[in-house]
């Protein structure tokens, strides 16, 4: 049995898929850059892209892969459907015994059961397929109590039952609708990483949107199918599975193998086995794919070709969804950029036309030098260009907030501005360095006149002061200037003020800087490039050329 | 051209299952030919047709006279309030969009029903009336249009009969809706089957008469309305309406539109669920999730437990309760308000009569449509409380919203600053005290100073001869915004986003013209032009320094007349002179320093104070004001949105 089975793997993998290791490596590259694609901005499409982004994952991971190194692993069939279908009432009659658990109560399946024949065991004991689903084993002694999963992981329980042909595998997923939401999730994992999909539907059912959703979501993957019409009470069977055929035909699923379980007493009660005559076409019909080698690989091929096609139209999805999170990335750079370039040129007007020198400062000013001393003097200006920059930085972050209010992206908690962040410190110290700088560069002067004549050095005190009410001022110190000159020289003056004035750009660019830095540094935690996009598409063509 | 359009309007109420009233109107038709007379009559006879829908030919209900005579429509008005008034807010409602004129309900209803919407309940609307006017131009119109939606709703409500309650029967395909609806009415009326999904239109059912402007709100063509089995039941349901809806889970899209459409205008929904699938994620996060809070008008029956064996039934029973706890709804268990939950058959009708005693309790309390427009309403409540309620701990220890006396203060400061208050006041206690020391001081200490300026290079340029020429934007344009900004800062914080931008807002828009204001200011309350005054004890301490000067003179010429020989030698007494005239000096120069201090003060903060009064005013006129009324207006929103969310609130 085995070995027959084993020698129908490998001869099926020589003709039907043809699995080159370029193929294999192009999936893995695949693999690799959906894995690296991050949706960290809020955006419409966010949650969906993540979503698909783990879908796609999962499946390379635990079908694609995986049945492309080994063709010759055993056929996974995963029973798939929505609560409340039978669809462990179905499995257990198929095995001829109780391995999953069925009953009244919704949900049934809280955890996956996956049944083999004790010769293939080894295919689903390591992490061949479903490698984040921890496996549980329970002793072969039967009509035990499954043992419990301890921690909140997702896992997968293995059982093995001789009854079942081997080389086929049978999984009883979680409903597909399941009002514990990770089960949702769980459920749609395992379907796609089938050989086979076997979606069953109830007879009260057959008309809901879920199930048509699955067999929907089968055709686009290219599936192979199979539909289970189960607990049909006998005095409707004719009508009902007439109007489900009508309806598969209606979506182009007509030539879908299509099967009709009753209801019976067994149907509902907790644990009861259908009789085999029941579940028969279906058993012999699964029975045909592993036997028969010729399905084997039709069935193989057609599912995992339908995957690779699906790719096709669901990695440029992803990588759209790429590129809108770093256009919205760059959205959200360019409002920074646009607030802090405006600003920064609203500083440097003002500063040309000396409003620093306004209010107290020009008080002061108008005070200089009989009612008012040079560090007050300095004091006043030095708090006037801090009051300066504070202004421009504070509406910047304003003009940031009007604009990302607009943003969706930018709802991400951690992109939030808060108002009191510090900056009238940081800005302080900058000013205050500033005014240090200054003062050196008076010393240096006073150095290079004094010289000429040591009886009547300047206080570089009133020089700094002088000087920074020049730089600062405008038009409106123009007596600052001819104070300094009075003191320094000409020459000395225009180079003092030059080197002031190149050191008061250099401060500004510094402190505006620095604070569109600090606005932007979450921004560019988050790590939203461009590159994953082209990498994806890059990789899809690549596999294209490969298949 | 009218007379067409009327003719065709007509014809599609021609096929009333009760045509008495419609061949009437045929016959009017028929006489009145002239268009828009015709039109007229047609509106009449519509409504007159619309009141006899749902009555036995020949038996009718029984109506206030001037139901029919031809009132003039404003007499709607006469009823309580104004919730007739048309909202710009909510989506179409069904009711309006059918039919012409609704005017015969509003004055029949609105009479009998002034009882019902008395009390707490219309205390809330009015509240929530007051709350959309109130802050319409501060939020979007999407937040707000659930809440026109309600209100909307609540007034038609109003406007229909208050002795009916309008159940419907909701559930996914194959659960057994038609069956049970069938089971209660007592009749076959809608078809069930086995072909999924069964019904597609909702059919109406009503046990008692004038329920046709329901059944109007609903939607519900003529045809779809039904009566129940006249039986010995009858009276046990009266005033109950009964909806079969179409499943919500289907494939079928426009299904679950129907669904959730007229979900939103029943007075109670009757869920029902089946062992099969009574635990849909569809059912429950779509439909009982959302509508928890609407617990106290829910059934939630679980139907075909005659297809579960032994103490299932009970088991799945159990799972359903735990399930809806789990969902949030509250379950009417011990005489709790909350979702009533049974087991039944309708095919064997094992528990259908429970269900039908349930149902009549519930519709003799005529409570269902108050206690709907209650659960809608805390639910619109809690959907704006994020745009209303301050999150407490955003600013913790602020028990009130609104400006703080020290946010003021401190606003006041920094305009001052702006405006260089400070400043101007230290360089009028100086100044002041510098022509005090040159007044009073020393003529040798002068003298000094004198040739020490004259000596220096370079303080002759700096020495402002004349006034300095006006200045043009003397105040600090800088200042003056970070203050606006740091106050509209304080004052937002802690209220939700729309009205801290309202209030930022308003803050920017008063500070528009302020720096400009504040320059003017200055120029006009700035530093004193010209010197300072002189104080009446000036001219004697200049005197007595003259004195002091003198003394010095003449004991200097008494000791040069001795060396000379002029004089008689006598050393004491010039001495003396000199040293009281030298020591002296000093002296007076302290004195009157000392004795100038208070006034230079006094002098300087004067100075400081004119300023800053005048910029503090002008702050306040024009930024602290609009503020504080922009607070003003969202304390009352948000009173107003206390009233409306709060249950049992005492009426007025």
């Amino acid at each position: 049995m085995l070995q027959k089975a084993v020698k129908i793997g490998h001869s099926s993998h020589v003709v039907t898929l043809d699995v080159r290791p370029q193929l294999l490596d192009a999936l893995t590259t695949l693999r690799e850059r959906v894995a690296a694609a991050r949706f960290p901005l809020p955006l419409p499409g966010a949650p969906r892209a993540r979503a698909n982004r783990d879908e796609l994952l999962a499946q390379l991971d635990d079908y694609l892969v995986p049945r492309l190194k080994a063709p010759e692993a055993p056929l996974l069939a995963v029973v798939g459907g929505s609560t409340g279908a039978g669809k462990s009432t179905l499995v257990n009659s198929l095995v001829g015994r109780q391995v999953s658990e069925a009953g009244v109560l919704r949900p049934t399946t809280r955890t996956p059961v996956l049944v083999c024949h004790p010769d293939d065991r080894h295919w689903f004991a390591g992490v061949r397929i479903l490698p984040d689903l921890t496996r549980v084993w329970v002793p072969r002694q039967d009509g035990d109590e499954p043992a419990p999963p301890a921690e909140d992981d997702p896992v997968l329980r293995v059982e093995t039952a001789d009854t079942l042909p081997a080389g086929l595998a049978l999984l009883d997923a979680p409903d597909i609708d399941c009002l514990v939401a990770e089960n949702r999730v769980l459920a749609a994992q395992l379907i796609c990483a089938a050989d086979v999909w076997v979606t069953v539907t109830t007879a009260a059912r057959y008309a809901d949107a879920v199930p048509w959703h699955l067999l929907r979501t089968a055709k686009e993957h290219d599936a192979t199918l199979v539909t289970v019409l189960d607990r049909v009470p006998h005095q409707v069977v004719a009508e009902v599975s007439l109007q489900f055929e009508a309806l598969l035909a209606k979506a182009g699923l007509g030539d879908v193998p299509r099967f009709t379980v009753p209801e019976l007493p067994e149907s509902t009660g907790g644990g009861g086995l259908l009789p085999a005559t029941a579940v028969a076409p279906l058993r012999e019909w699964l029975a045909q794919q592993v036997r028969d080698s010729a399905a084997r690989q039709g069935a193989l091929a057609r599912t995992a070709h339908g995957a690779l096609g699906s790719l096709n139209s669901r990695l440029p999805e992803l990588a759209g969804a790429v590129a809108a999170q770093y256009a919205a990335a760059l959205r959200l750079t360019a409002a920074v950029d646009e607030a802090y370039e405006s600003e920064h040129a609203r500083v440097r007007e003002r500063l040309q036309a000396g409003a620093v020198l306004a209010g107290d400062a020009l008080k002061r000013w108008r005070a200089y030098p009989l009612d008012c001393g040079p560090s007050e003097l300095l004091d006043a200006v030095s708090a006037g260009l801090e009051t300066l920059l504070l202004c421009a930085v504070t509406a910047a972050d304003e003009r940031v907030d009007e604009a990302w209010r607009r943003e969706p992206a930018a709802r991400l908690p951690e992109l939030a501005h808060h108002r009191d962040n510090g900056a009238d410190h940081r800005i302080g110290m900058a000013v205050r360095r500033w005014q240090r700088v200054l003062e050196e560069y008076v010393e240096d002067e006073i150095r290079a006149v004094d010289r000429a004549d040591k009886s009547a050095a300047p206080d570089p005190e009133v020089l700094t002061a002088l000087l920074a009410t020049a730089l600062l001022g405008g038009r409106r110190a123009s007596s600052a200037g001819e104070g300094l000159a009075a003191r320094v020289g000409a020459h000395g003056a225009l180079r003092l003020r030059d080197r002031g004035g190149r050191l008061l750009t250099a401060y500004l660019d510094k402190v505006l800087g620095a604070e569109r830095e600090r606005r932007l540094a979450p921004l560019d935690a988050l790590g939203v490039h461009p590159e994953p996009q082209a990498e994806l598409i890059a990789a899809l063509s690549v596999l294209q050329k490969e298949r | 051209m009218t007379a067409v359009t009327a003719v065709t309007d007509h014809t599609d109420h021609a096929d009333r299952p009760d045509d008495d009233t419609a061949s009437r109107a045929r016959e009017d038709e028929e006489i009145w030919d002239d268009g828009l007379i015709a039109r007229r009559v047609n509106e009449n006879s519509e409504n007159d047709e619309a009141d006899g829908t749902g009555t036995p030919a020949g038996d009718e209900a029984p109506r206030p006279a001037p139901a029919r005579s031809g009132r003039p429509r404003g007499a709607a008005g006469a009823g309580p309030s104004a919730y007739d008034k048309p909202s710009r807010y909510g989506r179409s409602s069904g009711y309006d969009s059918g039919h012409g004129s609704t005017s015969v309900y509003d004055i029949g209803a609105s009479r009998e029903t002034t009882a019902l919407y008395e009390g707490p309940l219309r205390g809330r609307l009015d509240a929530l009336r007051e709350l959309i006017g109130l802050s319409r131009t501060r939020l979007d119109s999407t937040t707000l249009a659930e809440a026109g939606r309600v209100l909307d709703e609540a007034a038609a409500r109003r406007r229909l009969s208050d002795r009916h309650t309008v159940v419907a029967v909701a559930g996914a395909t194959g659960s057994g809706k038609s069956t049970l609806f069938n089971a209660l009415a007592g009749v076959m009326i809608s078809e069930t089957g086995v072909r999924r999904p069964t019904t597609a239109a909702p059919i109406g059912c009503s046990w008692t008469d004038g329920a046709a402007g329901l059944f109007d709100r609903l939607g519900i063509p003529g045809r779809l309305r039904r009566r129940p089995l006249q039986g010995s039941d009858a009276d046990a349901m009266e005033g109950l309406v009964l909806v079969d809806l179409p499943d919500h889970d289907s494939a079928a899209e426009e299904h679950r539109e129907h669904v959730d459409r007229i979900l939103r205008l029943v007075d109670a929904v009757i869920w029902v669920v089946d062992p099969e699938k009574y635990a849909d994620a569809v059912l429950h996060e779509r439909y009982l999730r959302p509508m928890a809070g609407h617990a106290e008008v829910m059934f939630v029956v679980l139907n075909q437990v005659d297809r579960l064996p032994g103490d299932a039934a009970d088991q799945v029973l159990d799972d359903l309760r735990r399930l809806l706890d789990e969902d949030g709804v509250a379950l009417g268990e011990h005489g709790e308000p909350g979702a009533t939950v049974l087991a039944l058959s309708a095919l064997t009708g094992q528990g259908v009569g429970e269900l039908r005693e349930a149902l009549g309790q519930f519709t003799r309390e005529r409570g269902a449509a108050t206690r709907r427009l209650e659960a809608d309403l805390d639910a619109v409540a809690a959907d704006l409380r994020p745009v209303y309620a301050a999150e407490a701990a955003h600013a913790p220890g602020r028990a009130r919203v609104g400006l703080s006396e020290e946010a003021r203060e401190e606003i006041a400061d920094r305009r001052a600053e702006a405006a260089g208050a400070t400043a101007v006041g230290q360089a009028a206690e100086r100044a002041w005290r510098r022509h005090a020391n040159k007044a009073c001081g020393t003529p040798w200490l002068r003298l000094w100073r004198w040739y020490e300026a004259r000596r220096s290079p370079y303080s002759s340029i700096l020495r402002p001869t004349l006034r300095p020429p006006v200045d043009e934007e003397a105040t600090a344009r800088a200042r003056v915004e970070h203050a606006v900004r740091t106050v509209a800062d304080e004052a937002a914080a802690g209220l939700p986003t729309p009205w801290g931008q309202a209030v930022r807002e308003a803050a920017a828009r008063g500070a528009e013209g302020l720096p400009e204001a504040l320059d003017e200011l200055a120029l006009r309350a700035g530093l004193p032009q010209g010197r300072p005054p002189r104080p009446g004890w000036w001219p004697v301490a200049v005197l007595a320094q003259a004195a002091m000067t003198l003394l010095q003179i003449v004991g200097g010429l008494w000791l040069g007349g001795q060396i000379v020989g002029l004089a008689d030698p006598n050393l004491g007494v010039p001495v003396l002179l000199m040293l009281s005239g030298i020591l002296g000096g000093p002296g007076v120069e302290w004195l009157s320093r000392m004795a100038a201090r208070g006034p230079a003060r006094r002098y300087g903060f004067e100075a400081e104070r004119r300023l800053r009064e005048a910029a503090a005013g002008c702050g306040r006129a024009r930024v602290l004001d609009p503020v504080a009324a922009e607070l003003l207006r969202y304390r009352e929103v948000r009173e107003q949105y206390v009233r409306m969310a709060r249950r049992n609130a005492s009426f007025g």
